[in-house]
């Protein structure tokens, strides 16, 4: 029914200065995280009978910081995961500073296979300019530590970042492929409206954060981590040999996922979504022509916390139709370096016809895909001009996606 | 409502320079007479278009009745109607103009006499009609009132002992201005029994009653039923109502000799009525038309196009309704190899211009791109034919030029004298010529200068009122025509000529405009996937260039726990930003880029 299933922790020990995602600063040790992750077990039953969670292959506690759940709390949520939706990966978001041994040891046990680090930079100034709880040397000795501990790992990077320089950024580079991880995500960082970074530099052309410099940094993260073993399968993701994530190429090809928890987001198929229908009356009916919904948790955390039945909580939703789901899928395709599958061109062709050519066609002579293998995917210039290559294929979708709330 | 008699009729215009006051003393009397209730009053009443309210500027004339109770305990009928300040719309004036007997000519008190008071008192004398001088915002600690009484009689040789002070903002002398009203301006004279002689001053479409047209009484009445023909146009209707404003719309029985009202036509075609025409009787038409109106001739002329040319046809029907009661307006129709389909229309003056195109985007939804503004050339080929050149795309090849002469204005400028320098220095930047200056008095310097029309409308108000710290006032009229060396200045994006980018421009300045023209459509095209060289060329000679540096990274790479939502929202918004962009090759065009030409500082 679902490929994948997600489940949101909206908690932090402090928000990071350019962070304008779902998550709340929260003492550790708070009351109301318990109660929110009991919450979660018991949703996670009621959607297990409703066998939506049949062939989930990967699971993914994303936050926030779900590590600041502390050991006794998040360990119990990876166990229900595993009791209810028996994923073959399971990854658990961390942070350096509260990734103990305890935490590390708990979610093993529980059953996760892979961990995040959020470790952004491994530059102290970096660092301290992006708010982050943790210095360099935290960073390096928690992530040891978790590739010690026998779990996949994967580390975060950021840049662009306000003060960073090209020589950080490859002392940066650098000690991340020293600490021998199987995964490495590289994103510039987007100045987010309202972020205390956004106000901090409001007046300021932000030069370190220039589409040039962005253009270097990305390029310079791309050589350093090939000459390691590291190939890019997707526009910001890097990994050795086998050490992909699964659960991330799930939103890029167009398979259903299931999300629980604030702010959490939804993909289904239309038979999915009728079958969450049958516990939740307050959804509205699809439309007759839709095909793929999209679904995010609006209910907030506190509410949420007390314990609601799916059938409470409150969702904003979208409703796709088939031709608008296929041009979904040509951008999110051309995310991966594999570029687009041939049954989902031939599914274009067939929906769009000479538009779809004509937009190809453009996109070849613009250099921003090329055929490979056999394959229309991106090129370097498509890596670095994203927004216009995923702009053009969703154009092709007609009409407007229809939207609701509940 | 029945006619009232004559005797107890006033019609009468407000006119000023911009800025004045006009608006506000009309706002006043219609408070004083009781016509608005004080609790419905906002200002600026009888601006009714939103343009005019946002810029606080009159536009288009306005024609309300007031009934006002005088000192002398007899009731009587007042038609007041507003009229423009700025230059641009001089036009609007004279046909107001028509249907008075009177004028209140306001006057600042701080400001004294200015260009356009000289002007608009002159219009006001040349139709005969009884002037009225009121000295405005007496209220203000820096007031002189004596000082502008002197500059009355001075400047305009208007007896100006009886001026009325005033104040719009307090209501100070309102009811002083309207005794004065009462006992200084003429009532109408006519014929009851005569057959019908009505001026047209103003006319607007109106989805459901078609035309209404709004009419000044000079001889005869007009009722409901009346079987009525245009003189001009010929054009015959059956009256469908007739009425008042006062300012909201009130029906009445007729509209007899010496009153203004509006007539409601139910005419669906807009071009039958013209403003100016003479209304009469069908079958009782009177002898001879009234004058009319010495028609506006427009001044400045630029292609605009919509940016989607699906919407060409709808631009062409928002054109034709706007002339209705914009009778200045002149199009035809242009091509343009950027930008499709589109017109080149006439306007007054640059004002009258943005006043268009904000009307046109407002009141029928289109997106819009104007070009460069251009005059009216006049070309002669070396053939010995003469052709008029409005755009500069239609200017022959250089070779069959043998010379070209551009339409030259008496300009006249009023200033304090410690301004008379930075104002010839500005007139010798736009190829001015000083013919003479004028003290008007102690504090005020009249210059004269001849300036090609061209220039005038670049940035040279603007500039005017910077250097002299907003003290100068300008009016102009057409002189002449005069040859003069220029030359078209093409643009090139990526080594493609874009024909709507192009201009006209005189050989002396054509270096500094290109640069300058460069530099700001750098500053406007947005980066885009590949560089794109700006030139500025005339013929083959590349005379100036910059460039817009690739854009070389666009992408917000990460993405939250599969919020697929968010990130093609973003896309979507991107593209909306787009859509106000004009593709022209492979460029992306913002339409600004357009009308570069009026904020290149070419200094």
């Amino acid at each position: 029914m679902t490929s994948a299933l997600y489940l949101h922790v909206p908690f932090c020990a402090r928000k990071c200065a350019y962070c304008d995602f779902a998550s709340w600063a929260t003492p550790a040790g708070d009351a109301l995280m318990g109660a929110y992750e009991r919450a979660l077990e018991a949703q996670l039953d009621e959607i297990a009978s409703l066998g939506l969670l049949e062939g989930c292959e990967t699971a993914y506690v994303g936050g926030g910081t779900p590590t600041l759940l502390g050991e006794k709390c998040l360990g119990s949520l990876v166990e229900k995961v595993m009791a209810v939706a028996r994923p073959s990966e399971l990854t658990c978001e961390a942070n350096p500073d509260s990734l103990s041994d305890a935490v590390l040891l708990a979610v093993r046990e529980a059953g996760a296979t892979r961990l995040s680090v959020g470790v952004q930079s491994l530059d102290d100034g970096e660092l301290c300019e992006l708010g982050r709880l943790h210095d360099a040397a935290c960073a390096r000795e928690r992530v040891q530590a978790a590739v010690a501990s026998g779990l996949d790992v994967s580390i975060d990077l950021m840049c662009a970042t306000p003060g960073q320089t090209p020589e950080s950024w490859k002392r940066s580079l650098a000690c991340a492929v020293a600490l021998d991880v199987g995964h490495v995500s590289v994103y510039p960082l987007q100045i987010e409206e309202g972020t205390p970074l956004d106000r901090r530099y409001a007046d300021d052309p932000c030069a370190w954060n220039d589409p040039e410099v962005q253009a270097e940094r990305m390029t310079e993260a791309q050589a350093a981590l090939e000459t390691h073993g590291y190939s890019r399968y997707e526009v910001a993701s890097y990994a050795r040999p086998g050490k992909a994530c699964r659960h991330n190429k799930v939103y890029w090809t167009g398979s259903p996922y299931l999300g629980l928890g604030t702010a959490a987001s939804s993909m289904l198929d239309l038979e999915g979504y009728l079958r969450l229908l049958s516990v939740c009356p307050q959804l509205p009916a699809a439309p007759s022509d839709a095909r793929r919904v999209r679904l995010t948790v609006e209910t907030p955390r506190h509410e949420l916390a007390e314990g609601p039945r799916l059938s409470a909580l409150s969702f904003s939703l979208e409703f796709l139709t088939g031709a608008q789901a296929v041009a979904e899928d040509l951008m999110l395709g051309a995310r991966l370096v594999e570029g687009l599958r041939s049954e989902l061109v031939a599914r274009a062709r067939e929906l769009f016809g000479a538009r779809f050519d004509d937009t190809v066609d453009a996109l070849l002579a613009r250099g921003l895909l090329a055929e490979k293998d056999g394959r229309l995917a991106p090129t370097e210039q498509g890596w670095l001009l994203g927004n216009e290559l995923y702009g053009a294929l969703w154009d092709l979708a007609p009409g407007e996606v229809v939207t609701a709330r509940c | 409502m029945s006619t009232t008699d004559t005797s107890h009729i006033r019609n009468f215009s407000i006119v000023a320079h911009i800025d004045h006051g006009k608006s506000t003393i009309s706002d006043r009397i219609l408070e004083l007479t009781h016509t608005v209730e004080e609790r419905d009053m906002e200002a600026q009443l009888l601006d009714t278009m939103d343009i005019e309210r946002e810029r606080g500027i009159t536009i288009k004339s306005n024609a309300v009745r007031v009934t006002y109770d005088a000192d002398d305990g007899e009731t009587y009928q007042f038609n007041l109607i507003d009229t423009p300040g700025h230059v641009d719309f001089t036009y609007e004036v004279s046909r107001s103009l028509a249907a008075c007997e009177g004028a209140v000519l306001v006057v600042d008190a701080t400001q004294g006499v200015e260009a356009q008071t000289v002007s608009n008192a002159s219009l006001a004398m040349n139709a005969n009609l009884d002037i009225v001088p009121a000295i405005n915002k007496i209220d203000l600690p820096s007031a002189e009132p004596d000082r502008v009484k002197e500059e009355i009689e001075e400047d305009l040789a208007i007896p100006a002992d009886d001026a009325v002070c005033v104040s719009g903002k307090t209501g100070e002398g309102i009811h002083d201005l309207l005794e004065a009203i009462v006992m200084l301006v003429s009532p109408p004279k006519g014929d009851a029994a005569a057959p019908l002689k009505a001026l047209i001053l103003d006319s607007y479409f109106d989805e459901y009653r078609g035309v209404v047209a709004t009419v000044r009484v000079f001889d005869g009445r007009i009722r409901k039923g009346d079987q009525l023909r245009m003189m001009q146009a010929g054009e015959g209707f059956l009256v469908d109502g007739v009425g008042v404003k006062r300012p909201a719309e009130q029906l009445v029985d007729e509209l007899g000799v010496g009153e203004v009202g509006f007539v409601v036509t139910g005419l669906k075609n807009p071009e039958a009525v013209r403003v100016g025409d003479t209304l009469t009787g069908a079958d009782r038409p009177c002898a001879e038309a009234l004058p009319g109106y010495r028609e506006a001739k427009p001044m400045v002329y630029t292609g605009i196009f919509p940016i989607d040319n699906k919407d060409y046809e709808n631009l062409r029907d928002a054109l034709e309704k706007l002339r209705v009661n914009d009778p200045s307006l002149t199009w035809s129709p242009e091509t343009s190899v950027a930008l499709g389909f589109g017109f080149r229309v006439g306007f007054l003056g640059l004002l009258h211009m943005e006043v268009v195109k904000e009307r046109l985007e407002r009141e029928f939804a289109l997106s819009l791109i104007a070009t460069s503004p251009s005059v009216d050339y006049h070309v002669y080929k070396t053939d010995g034919e003469m052709i008029e050149v409005r755009s500069p795309q239609d200017l022959p090849d250089v070779t069959r030029i043998e010379r070209i002469e551009e339409p030259y204005l008496k300009a006249k400028v009023i200033v304090p004298p410690e301004y008379t320098g930075a104002v010839m220095q500005l007139a010798i930047e736009h190829r001015g010529i000083t013919q003479d200056m004028v003290y008007l008095s102690e504090k005020s310097v009249e210059m004269h200068f001849d300036i090609p029309l061209a220039e005038l409308i670049l940035d040279f108000f603007d500039q005017l009122k910077s250097r002299t710290k907003g003290y100068a006032s300008l009016d102009y009229e057409f002189s002449d025509y005069r040859a003069s060396d220029l030359v078209k200045l093409d643009i090139l994006l990526s080594g493609d000529e874009v024909d709507a980018l192009s201009f006209i421009v005189h050989r002396d300045k054509a270096y500094s405009m290109a640069r300058g023209l460069c530099d700001k459509l750098k500053e406007i095209i947005p980066r885009q996937q590949f560089e794109v060289p700006i030139q500025g060329a005339i013929g083959n000679k590349i005379i100036a260039r910059s460039t817009v540096k690739a854009v070389r990274k666009d992408v917000l790479a990460k993405c939250y726990g599969g919020d697929i939502s968010r990130k093609r929202k973003l896309l979507e918004k991107q593209k909306e930003g787009k859509k106000r962009m004009k593709q022209i090759g492979s460029v992306e065009v913002p339409q600004e880029a357009f009308l570069a030409v009026l904020k290149v500082d070419d200094q």
